[in-house]
């Protein structure tokens, strides 16, 4: 796999607080690629690594092939990054910024500004303090995007924006795909979010890399399913690791498969409880998985 | 805007919905022969969903002989073949349950179900009468 961003056993501590534990995980170049987790989970510790803006406590990172803590000017002008609490200069207008950033740019590509200008019918003549927060959101993906960023990192970028915005930013996004190499890191608590856009998917949760893994290989991985128990018959005790949160409803019985064969999941059923209705298998939305194994932390913790 | 109808939903993936749909434009002459099919940009972007999926779906229905890739003019719908009738009344299936179930749960007969279905086709067939028929709907629903 050709990783546009990779970390090794990246760990941060803050005091006794250990924020990101051992992370080792690859983004695949050309990706859209979901940094998920409940708040708290390390998303934005881990972002701001990896731009060089914190120091990691152990372990190290590369982006776009440098180690993170060397990034710098040259790398900077390949990536584009945009956070929920990015500040702007208040006092400028629109058009200062963008005549302020497109210098510091080589590949600034004016028709495209002029372009997502246009699209996010944004105001350059007003001050950019007076705007509202889903106007200065769509000004700071323009500033980051303009320029034809091959990374486009994004964390928590859909905080407090409508959903026409939303759209809007998305749809903004989405224009990139005209560069040949592109590739999105997105970090979000909410997978309704980014459900259609992304085809790979990272799972934080504590600090910890618990899934690194193309949408792909999930939708194949995980299926619901559901039996009945004959009557006066029990669930035993001992029940298969790879099945996620085993509920029994008097008779009937449901659990999410993380292991899923189309040949063998019934036989591995039947080895649990030989005597059963016949299974149901169905298959499950990207959401429904990401809940699935997020409950499944909890009870592990 | 996109040539055929297609609202993505939760519930199964991405891929599969725009397959679906599609298919079901296809079969049903919202899209005909020949007409343009939209790229794999304008898909992504229309429906905001990933370039790769969108990529994953056009490479698809290529497979499946429903879209034709023609050099210098893009990809356009196939010539069809004839579909059958059993193709035509599993795109059904789906809207059939829910309108038994519905119906089963008003405690309607299956002869209301039979005459509201046979209204409505009127209806419809008078502002396209062009339309060949789809599904046998009465068998469908008497299965169930």
């Amino acid at each position: 796999m050709n990783a546009i961003i990779e970390t090794r056993e990246l760990s941060r501590r803050f005091g006794k607080h250990l924020a990101v534990k051992n992370l080792s995980m690859e983004v695949p170049t050309g990706s859209i690629c979901a940094l998920l987790g409940p708040n708290g989970a390390g998303k934005t510790t881990t972002i701001k690594m990896l731009m060089n803006m914190i120091r990691p406590s152990g372990g190290r990172s590369t982006v776009l092939g440098t180690d993170s803590t060397r990034l710098g000017p040259k790398e900077f002008a390949r990536i584009g990054y945009v956070s929920e609490n990015q500040e702007l200069p208040g006092w400028m207008r629109v058009q200062d910024l963008i005549d302020y950033c497109q210098p510091m740019y080589p590949s600034w590509d004016k028709d495209f500004c002029r372009q997502l200008i246009h699209q996010f019918d944004l105001p350059l003549d007003q001050k950019i303090k007076s705007l509202s927060r889903g106007i200065r959101t769509k000004v700071s993906l323009l500033v980051s995007l303009a320029f034809r960023p091959e990374l486009v990192v994004l964390d928590e970028p859909f905080g407090g924006l409508d959903a026409l915005v939303r759209d809007e930013f998305i749809r903004g996004l989405l224009e990139l795909s005209d560069s040949t190499e592109w590739t999105v890191f997105v970090a979000s608590h909410d997978i309704d979010e980014v459900e259609r856009l992304v085809d790979w998917i990272c799972v934080l949760d504590h600090g910890e890399l618990r899934v690194s893994e193309s949408t792909a290989s999930l939708e194949d991985r995980f299926r619901q399913c559901e039996f009945t128990l004959e009557r006066g018959q029990r669930l035993p005790e001992a029940l298969p690791d790879s099945w996620l949160q085993p509920e029994a409803d008097g008779q009937r019985v449901r659990f999410v498969e993380s292991d899923y064969q189309a040949d063998t999941v019934a036989e591995r059923v039947r080895s649990v409880i030989p005597k059963r209705s016949e299974l149901t298998v169905n298959r499950m939305s990207l959401k429904a998985t990401f809940m699935a194994l997020a409950r499944s932390y909890r009870t592990q913790s | 805007m996109l040539p055929f109808t297609v609202e993505l939903g939760t519930g199964s993936s991405v891929y599969r919905q725009l397959v679906y749909a599609v298919q079901k434009a296809i079969v049903s002459n919202e899209l005909s022969p020949g007409d343009r099919f939209p790229s794999v940009r304008t898909l992504s972007q229309e429906l905001r969903i990933n370039p790769n999926t969108a990529q994953k779906v056009v490479t698809r229905l290529v497979d499946q002989g429903l879209l034709d890739v023609q050099p210098g003019v893009g990809t356009v719908v196939a010539q069809l073949p004839e579909p059958s009738q059993r193709e035509r009344s599993a795109l059904l299936v789906q809207e059939v349950e829910q309108l038994v179930v519905e119906a089963r749960r008003l405690s309607l007969t299956m002869e209301q179900v039979i005459e509201a279905v046979q209204f409505h086709w009127a209806l419809i067939s008078e502002t396209q009468p062009s339309r060949q028929q789809v599904g046998d709907v009465p068998k469908e629903a008497s299965r169930k």
